[in-house]
């Protein structure tokens, strides 16, 4: 009895310990995180047992986001994701496209604009914590006073002119600037070619298409300063002169500048001036007279033993080339002609052997380097190019990165290869790359190219699987490639697809376009298919009528030929529909178009079949209206075949 | 496939075990073999690299012992093969051979070695074993050579395979004869019969039947004694194949079990294959004007310039920014700053209270020093005051601070009224 009850007695007394360790174990991760982990540690830690402790590892603020984000893909029936707010502005054809990206854009600048320009009027801060980005940035200079300060102020403002005024005020006032300072200047002077940059260029510009509209603009505003900007004794040149002791960063910002704005064989006497007074270029100022080089000499070789000069100066001045060197000398050869071909492989295995990997745009001017247009390249250069490149996520660090895609898709076009195509669209789909496929008008550019090639190269299903891909959730086709799919559907003899590829051209807005309809209506009477297609025929190509009839927003953009006319018959006339073909047969007339002898003879055919003999006469009556020559054969005709009253006769 | 021929191996072995009529595998395996290069020989001329592909086939064959069904594309593959070539002769042959292949097992060549030297059953299921590896090992052996071999010497091939065929045939003489199995004899001599000069096609079928049979035979030897290697690297290996990387994947898939084995491989893969190899001009020589291991002079670095600036804007300019969907923009919003970052630790939100040491939330003590009293219930209740406030977690540093702030004025204030109930 005892025993049985001291037993329990402990039975008891280990289940409740135990309890009390759950709820101990439960309790402590809510009182205190940081204990915790250390508790869980001291036994590990005490075992005899080596334990590693894993380093802190940090995550970036992003990284959820970005695993999230990578589970998502695309999904071939929606549109870009700009447009899902609203479904009403969903675009539909290319310029509906452009129409509503650029329109979101400018919608975000001139909320932009107004805030900057107004400032007064958004001081309210709502968000907690605050959010710098969303406050109005200050454009007016808040120091007024002549001081050093004031300067950078106005430097890091950019306002150029202002700048030098104040640099001025300030020399004439005897106060010294500092070196450093100065050459923030310079840098600033140089880099927007001694003039006030445009207003537009706000560094959170993000839309591409009026960046680049945008840039075209100031080119052409900056083209006057292209001219003035470094004659003798501009400002640059001035605040330059002004130094006591330029160092090597004034000279860069020199010579960049010089570069930039296409004083070229003033760049290099700049950079003999450096070398004259015993100092050592950086790597910016390298990179930028190799750009120059291929400007200053005439002659392919004179150019690159320019460039090598070049590249030898660096070594001896311990200079280590970086990226954009190897791509600075790589566009030079673009313009070496048959040295370039000979010197581009040499160049990149260099740079390897200086561990400097090539970029997209490496390999875009090893590409155009090998691929002239209108050439016939070696085609061996892209399959080596590819075969480098593929599988490899690249990250944006050339701005000519971006033009990659394009050439590549373009000598695929070019040598019709279809396999490297897939390769480079593939090589699209890996990491990050889609960022370098560039603008939308770049993007455009690539998928016209992939996909007129698909249609050249492919079968159709193929050509269709691709054509359900990407249109129109990221392409929408111009009509020249919606030409190209009419012709691949023509060589695969799948015209039954034709009335869908019609519903598709009338949405992408080709339906207005008079070659595309033309060339579709003669696809479609050429041949006679069977029943139920030729039914769809009829349908579409009495579809197509109204669009003739209606035009696009009430506007008649197409004229009837006689060609489009008698294809229109033909079609209704092999889908037995002698009625509609009969009204369009009376169009002939009003558009002042004169029918061909065989379609009347078909026509003739038709009506034989039903035996209506008053619309045989009419038939007669119209091909007598229009002078045609095969009439009286028309009349025997009728008289052979068919039972004519007196009358009629 | 390293895998797969483990598998193979597994299977012959178990089919040696439990069917007590241990030759069959290998006999089928050998008849298979021996007909195969038959079929192949016209369209590739070259008898070694094919010997390997009849390797494969044996391999195949082997696992078709199982699963019947394997066996019939393949059939139908080789037909085919010989329908391409023109061979209409020879496929006729080729068929009934095969058909009567498939039928009958009959007594088989090679292993009349065996018989002659009398061994015991064991040993002879070891020997089986043994051959079945072997032919494993050759087809990874041949196929990464095979290639170059074929460039190098495309003539000589044929010739040293006849060789040794007729050393084959003087050395086991009149046994070699009757090695090769009834049937397949009736079948040549069938096939040829359909020929116009029936006795030299007949002899030289036969031929060609013994010559492949021999070929392997020796090939097997000689790589015998590598079989403990190969399997460790099997099992280790996976499917790292360092050295046999540049044996391209396609040729695996050629023998993979998918029944199309090889239809329409070393067209256009073959030749890029033989770009690759032949040398990518990535790897041509440098300029030699850098030394790599230069060190640069440190230049004084102010940070970003403009113009590193203006190449970065340029930069995204040029790259599509274009979120593509919610958590994209999401992201973007996050660098912005727009959008409170997502919790990544339990820290998250904590930025102005990082750099504030654990001690200054909780020891709050040295704030009641001088303007409270020492004692009495001021004191007191100041005391709870700070312990409460040690142990809020809402409240940043200094938020306590002007808290217990607040307090030592409202006593202040209150000082007369404290003073009066002699607090």
């Amino acid at each position: 009895m005892a025993s049985s009850c001291s037993q329990a007695l402990r039975h008891h007394v280990c289940k409740s310990s135990r309890i009390l360790r759950v709820h101990l174990q439960k309790a402590w991760p809510n009182r205190s995180f940081v204990l915790n982990p250390a508790a869980d540690q001291q036994p590990a830690v005490s075992s005899p047992e080596e334990i590693v402790i894993p380093k802190k590892k940090t995550w970036s603020k992003e990284a959820v986001l970005q695993a999230l984000a990578s589970t998502v893909n695309r999904d071939p029936t929606a549109s870009d994701y700009r447009f899902q707010d609203d479904p009403y502005l969903t675009p539909k054809t290319s310029s509906e496209f452009k129409l509503f990206s650029l329109s979101q854009e400018s919608g975000r600048n001139a909320a932009k604009y107004f805030i900057s320009t107004y400032p007064k009027y958004f001081q309210k801060d709502y968000a907690q914590p605050h959010i710098p980005c969303l406050m109005p940035e200050t454009l007016e200079a808040q120091l007024e006073e002549v001081s050093e300060a004031a300067l950078i102020e106005r430097i890091q403002m950019r306002k150029v002119k202002a700048a030098v005024d104040l640099y001025d005020q300030l020399q004439q006032a005897g106060t010294p600037v500092s070196l450093d300072v100065t050459n923030q200047l310079l840098d600033l002077i140089c880099f927007y070619g001694d003039c006030d940059p445009a207003q537009e260029n706000v560094p959170e510009q993000r839309n591409e298409e009026t960046v680049g509209q945008e840039n075209k603009l100031s080119h052409n505003k900056r083209s006057p300063c292209l001219v003035f900007s470094f004659r003798e004794n501009n400002n640059a040149e001035r605040v330059f002169a002004l130094l006591s002791e330029p160092n090597t960063h004034s000279y860069s910002a020199l010579i960049r500048g010089m570069v930039k704005y296409g004083a070229y064989s003033k760049a290099f006497s700049t950079y003999t001036d450096l070398l004259n007074n015993q100092l050592k270029a950086d790597v910016s100022t390298f990179n930028a007279l190799i750009t120059a080089a291929p400007e200053v000499k005439e002659k392919y070789n004179e150019k690159w033993e320019l460039i090598v000069d070049l590249l030898k100066q660096m070594a001896e001045q311990k200079v280590k080339p970086n990226l954009l060197t190897l791509n600075a000398v790589l566009k030079a050869l673009r313009r070496c002609g048959t040295v370039g071909k000979s010197q581009a492989f040499p160049v990149i295995s260099e740079m390897r052997a200086l561990s400097i990997d090539p970029s997209l745009a490496s390999y875009n001017h090893l590409l155009s380097i090998f691929y002239k247009p209108g050439h016939k390249g070696q085609t061996d250069i892209l399959q080596e190019v590819m075969n480098e490149v593929s599988g490899k996520s690249f990250t944006p660090q050339d701005p000519d990165d971006a033009q990659f895609f394009i050439t590549a898709v373009r000598i695929c076009l070019d040598t019709k290869d279809i396999e490297q195509a897939y390769r480079v669209h593939e090589l699209l789909g890996v990491g990050e790359n889609w960022r370098l496929l560039g603008n939308d008008f770049q993007q455009n550019i690539y998928h016209a190219r992939f996909f007129s090639l698909l249609c050249m190269m492919e079968n159709i299903d193929v050509v269709l699987k691709w054509y359900r891909d990407l249109v129109p959730s990221v392409y929408y086709p111009s009509s020249n490639v919606m030409r190209d799919l009419l012709q691949a559907l023509d060589t695969d003899n799948r015209l039954d697809l034709i009335p869908q590829i019609w519903k598709d051209l009338k949405q992408l807005g080709h339906g207005n376009r008079q070659t595309l309809v033309e060339e579709l209506l003669t696809l479609m009477a050429r041949e006679k298919q069977n029943q139920e297609v030729q039914e769809t025929f009829a349908e579409c190509a009495l579809d197509i009528k109204k669009m003739y009839d209606t035009g696009d927003r009430g506007k008649v953009m197409m004229s009837w030929t006689a060609g489009s006319l008698s294809d229109l018959v033909s079609v209704l006339l092999a889908a037995q529909r002698r009625q509609d073909a009969w009204e369009i047969l009376k169009l002939f007339k009003t558009h002042n178009r004169v029918p061909s002898e065989e379609l009347l003879d078909k026509f003739l055919t038709c009506i034989k079949e039903s035996g209506d003999v008053n619309q045989a006469l009419e038939l007669v009556q119209i091909s007598a209206g229009f002078c045609l020559p095969g009439t009286p054969k028309l009349i025997q005709r009728v008289q052979q075949e068919f039972l004519l009253s007196e009358q009629q006769k | 496939m390293y895998r797969r021929l483990l598998i193979n191996i597994y299977q012959v072995r178990n089919g040696l075990i439990h069917t007590q009529n241990t030759r069959l595998p290998s006999t089928k395996c050998k008849e298979r073999e021996s007909f195969a290069p038959v079929i192949w020989a016209p369209c590739t001329a070259r008898p070694l690299g094919t010997s390997s592909i009849s390797f494969s086939e044996n391999k195949e064959s082997s696992t078709s012992l199982s699963e019947d069904k394997e066996k019939r594309p393949e059939e139908n593959e080789a037909k085919e093969e010989v329908n391409a070539d023109g061979q209409k002769s020879t496929e006729i042959s080729n068929a009934t051979l095969t058909s009567q292949l498939e039928t009958e097992p009959v007594d088989k060549p090679e292993d009349s070695k065996q018989v002659e030297k009398t061994k015991s059953g064991k040993e002879s299921l070891l020997e089986l074993l043994g051959a079945m590896k072997v032919e494993v090992t050759t087809v990874r052996k041949i196929r990464p050579s095979k290639t170059p071999r074929m460039s190098e010497r495309p003539d000589q091939e044929p010739m040293e395979s006849t060789h040794s065929m007729f050393q084959h045939a003087t050395a086991e003489g009149s046994q070699q004869q009757g090695t090769l199995n009834p049937a397949l004899v009736a079948a040549v001599s069938a096939a040829a019969s359909t020929l116009p000069n029936r006795h030299q096609a007949e002899s030289e079928l036969l031929k060609q039947l013994r010559k492949h049979e021999a070929v392997p035979d020796t090939q097997r030897r000689a790589d015998g004694q590598n079989i403990g290697h190969i399997i460790a690297d099997m099992k280790v290996g996976g499917r790292k194949t360092n050295g046999r990387s540049s044996a391209r994947p396609t040729s695996q898939i050629r023998f993979d079990d998918d029944g199309k084995g090889y239809t329409q491989d070393r067209g256009i893969t073959g030749e890029l294959d033989a770009v690759r190899r032949r040398k990518s001009p990535f790897t041509s020589k440098r300029l030699n004007i850098f030394t790599a291991g230069m060190e640069q002079d440190t230049l004084s670095v102010l940070g970003p310039t403009l113009w590193d600036i203006d190449l970065a804007n340029q930069i995204v300019q040029a790259t599509n920014q274009a979120p593509r969907n919610g958590f994209e923009e999401m992201i973007q919003w996050t660098k912005e700053g727009k959008l409170w970052q997502y919790p990544i630790n339990n820290e998250a939100g904590l930025e102005e209270e990082a750099s504030v040491p654990f001690h200054e939330h909780v020891f709050l003590e040295k704030h009641l020093d001088e303007s409270f009293p020492r004692q009495g219930p001021v004191r007191h209740f100041m005391e709870l005051v700070i312990t409460g406030l040690a142990k809020n977690h809402h409240l940043t540093v200094q938020q306590k601070k002007e808290h217990i702030d607040w307090f030592r004025d409202y006593f202040r204030q209150k000082d007369d009224v404290l003073k009066e109930a002699e607090a």
